[in-house]
């Protein structure tokens, strides 16, 4: 053994009172830093009992793009409704907890949520796995409500979850129809391998045979895939007019620009991409995705009131990095605390059971892209639905849903 | 909805290009009515398609390989010293700064930072290899989690100095892929040479061969070794930079290339310079090539199983229960 080796085995054995005084210090810090969330309770003049909305994101690790945005948009949220006196005569107290992109640490986190704090609702996560992972402990062990805002593939039929996020359906039903008008018939669905992709494929591959198109090709590729060239051979030598990307970050940057090097939307095929949004116009070069197509909730181009007023207050808050965009979940955060609230006040109660009640058939009449209202019996919402282009790396709006589109879940 | 780690069913549903006249499933049509049709496997993009990746593979693998073959550390954070070359040139094109001089600047800053790392953390695990594994490990997670606060966890694009494309005959061959394949040819035969034909290289040598006789010699280990390591996070820095164009700047860029990286020089051996280059090209070309005959998802786990039976038959010629037999 070498000399450093003993060194520091020595240190690690030896057991002065010195290194004991070090250690408790440590470990001290350590446990005021860790718990600091609960340490300090902002009840401020308040007499009664804040309600306590849990908030479980991403703030850390590969999906803080969403988490960080997430978790800005409900701080504002919550501090504006107790500017405006708070919730049947009660404050609000967010209850923030990172879960870092770690499935296993967010439970233990949002174990703490239900148990330790007692939150009265929680909201969050971004992934489905992530979805996955936590529901149990929000709603079946804990007897938690829990509101899920990312857009997502559907099929999420648990009692007490509800999801403000769009579904395929949402994301399908008017975009499909515009890109075979807008692009051509054949399709492309280049895909990561994960639950997302496959199960909004097997959607998107119904609505374009319905709609007389076809599906040339169906491929999967490992999450962190980043060498696409077979692919893009195999794209433009069978004539593929629309390509219906679920790749993702930070692979499909390589995906885009080495079929704007083969000259994809040259020849005239059509990209799109669902889960694009301002955000995602900075993953590569304008000029690598001129004319993808995407079909979201929300986006800034709509030039909508309400999400004007969002946007204006969110950019004085939090200017930065993080926008509020559909995405990043930003949008089915803002829809989910303010369904929550109206449940609230109709229920005059946080009791789960009141407020799943109300919030079954709950209906805000302003918001990002316009009101919504949740379907009752479904646990999903119907909201409006825009189709956008990228134009010089901004989006043109060229298309918006008849009113709101159906989740077409859980019915 | 989308994320980095796999999830999810097992299924997997790839479905072949499915062709609506019937015949011949596994062809496509070039461009233009009634010409020839071909098999998928066009030459010419394919064996762009190889060398373009295989080249990506090898400049990473290069600064990884040169710390590990002259100094027996594998630096676990070269990923992010990848990914600090990206944002060099990042942070520059911001202030304006021409992406080719953010380039060149990119190995300098990496090199600086390396050279802090290596005498202030690295220095400490010369003496165990494994420490110095879990050390840099550390040193890693911290870089990249402190670039994603400081990009916000977003995906930014940095645009090349050569845009767009060339066309060969009938296909289109991008330029920068193609400067970074002659860029790596370049690095590789430099760095080669000033590793066994200068007295610098001559010094590395001696230091890792022996490094008492080398310091009786009136060489400066130490110092040898802060060079070596500064090196090797330049190239990975030059890497990062040459590289951010094609993907996109990402706190998580340099991670999927770090435990290929590391079979690459596992397979060419760790002692030796052109080993690591030979096993880089070899997990690089391959990761490139298979997927243009089976399913990517598939491919990438033969990669992983053909590279590790080869460094397994390296290392165990005479087989994995060779001891029981005897």
């Amino acid at each position: 053994m070498s000399k450093t080796e003993n060194a520091v085995k020595q240190r690690l054995q030896s057991h002065s009172r010195r290194l004991f005084v070090q250690r408790a210090g440590l470990l001290g810090g350590m446990i005021a830093l860790g718990g600091g969330s609960y340490l300090y309770n902002p009840k401020g003049t308040w007499a009664a009992d804040p309600i306590k909305v849990g908030i479980a994101t991403d703030l850390t690790g590969p999906i803080s793009w969403g988490g960080i945005p997430n978790a800005n948009v409900a701080k504002m949220v919550i501090d504006d409704m107790n500017a405006s006196g708070g919730l049947l005569g009660r404050p609000l107290q967010m209850v923030l907890e990172d879960t870092a992109t770690n499935e296993a640490l967010a439970v233990t986190k949002v174990r703490k949520l239900v148990t330790q704090d007692k939150v009265d609702v929680v909201l969050g996560g971004i992934t489905s796995s992530m979805r996955n992972a936590i529901k149990d402990t929000i709603v079946n062990r804990g007897k938690t409500l829990y509101i899920y805002p990312q857009l997502y593939e559907g099929k999420e039929c648990t009692p007490y979850l509800f999801c403000t996020g769009p579904t395929p359906a949402q994301q399908c039903d008017t975009f499909i129809p515009w890109l075979i008008k807008n692009g051509g018939k054949r399709f492309y669905l280049p895909s990561a391998d994960y639950v997302w992709p496959h199960v909004l494929n097997e959607y998107a591959r119904k609505t374009i045979e319905k709609n007389g198109g076809e599906v040339v090709g169906e491929e999967y590729f490992p999450v962190d895939h980043n060498e696409y060239s077979a692919t893009v051979n195999k794209i433009m030598s069978t004539k593929v007019n629309v390509i219906f990307n679920t790749t993702i970050p930070p692979g499909v940057a390589a995906f885009f620009k080495q079929l704007y090097e083969a000259g994809f939307s040259k020849n005239g095929g059509r990209l799109a991409c669902v889960y694009y949004d301002e955000n995602a116009l900075n993953i590569t070069p304008a000029h690598e995705i001129e004319g993808l197509g995407s079909c979201l909730d929300y986006f800034k181009a709509i030039n909508d009131p309400g999400g004007n007023k969002i946007q204006q207050e969110y950019n004085k808050l939090y200017p930065g990095n993080n926008p509020f965009t559909a995405g990043s979940a930003s949008t089915g955060m803002y829809r989910g605390l303010k369904l929550w609230e109206a449940a609230v006040k109709e229920a005059k109660s946080v009791k789960r059971e009141d407020v799943a009640k109300a919030l079954d058939h709950a209906k805000i009449t302003d918001g990002p892209g316009g009101g919504c209202e949740m379907v009752p019996g479904t646990r999903h919402v119907k909201m409006n639905m825009y189709t956008a282009v990228a134009k010089s790396g901004k989006y043109e709006i060229v298309e918006k849903s008849k009113g709101p589109v159906m989740p077409g879940e859980c019915g | 909805m989308h994320r980095i780690r796999l999830h999810g069913r097992p299924r997997q549903q790839s479905r072949d290009v499915q062709r609506s006249d019937g015949n011949a499933p596994a062809t496509g049509k070039l461009e233009g009515p009634g010409e020839r049709e071909l098999a998928f496997v066009s030459t010419v993009p394919f064996i762009f398609d190889v060398l373009a990746y295989g080249a990506i593979f090898v400049l990473v693998v290069l600064g990884l390989g040169v710390i590990a073959s002259m100094m027996g550390i594998f630096n676990f954070a070269h990923g992010e010293f990848v990914l600090l070359g990206a944002y060099t040139v990042y942070l520059l094109q911001q202030r304006g700064v021409p992406v080719w001089i953010g380039m060149l600047a990119a190995p300098l800053s990496v090199a600086i930072i390396g050279l802090l790392l290596e005498r202030v953390v690295i220095r400490r695990f010369y003496a165990a290899p494994v420490a110095a594994m879990l050390g840099t490990y550390a040193v890693g997670l911290a870089l990249r989690e402190g670039v994603r606060g400081l990009l916000g966890g977003q995906f930014y694009s940095v645009t090349a100095p050569l845009v767009g494309s060339f066309t060969l005959g009938d296909v289109s061959v991008s330029k920068w892929r193609t400067a970074v394949i002659v860029i790596t040819a370049i690095v590789m035969v430099a760095s080669w040479l000033l590793l066994t034909h200068t007295k610098f290289g001559l010094q590395v040598r001696a230091a890792l061969e022996n490094p008492a006789l080398a310091r009786a010699s009136g060489i400066s280990t130490d110092r040898v070794y802060a060079a070596t390591f500064a090196f090797g996070a330049a190239l990975a820095g030059l890497a990062g930079g040459l590289m951010v164009p094609i993907y996109s700047l990402s706190a998580d860029m340099g991670v999927p290339f770090l435990i290929k990286s590391f079979l690459a020089v596992m397979l060419g051996g760790a002692g030796g310079f052109e080993g690591a280059m030979a096993g880089a090209a070899f997990v690089g070309g391959s990761s490139a090539a298979l997927p243009w005959f089976i399913k990517p998802v598939v491919a990438d786990v033969v990669v992983f199983v053909i590279a590790i039976a080869i460094a397994i038959v390296k290392l165990r010629p005479q087989g994995l229960l060779s001891r029981w037999r005897t």
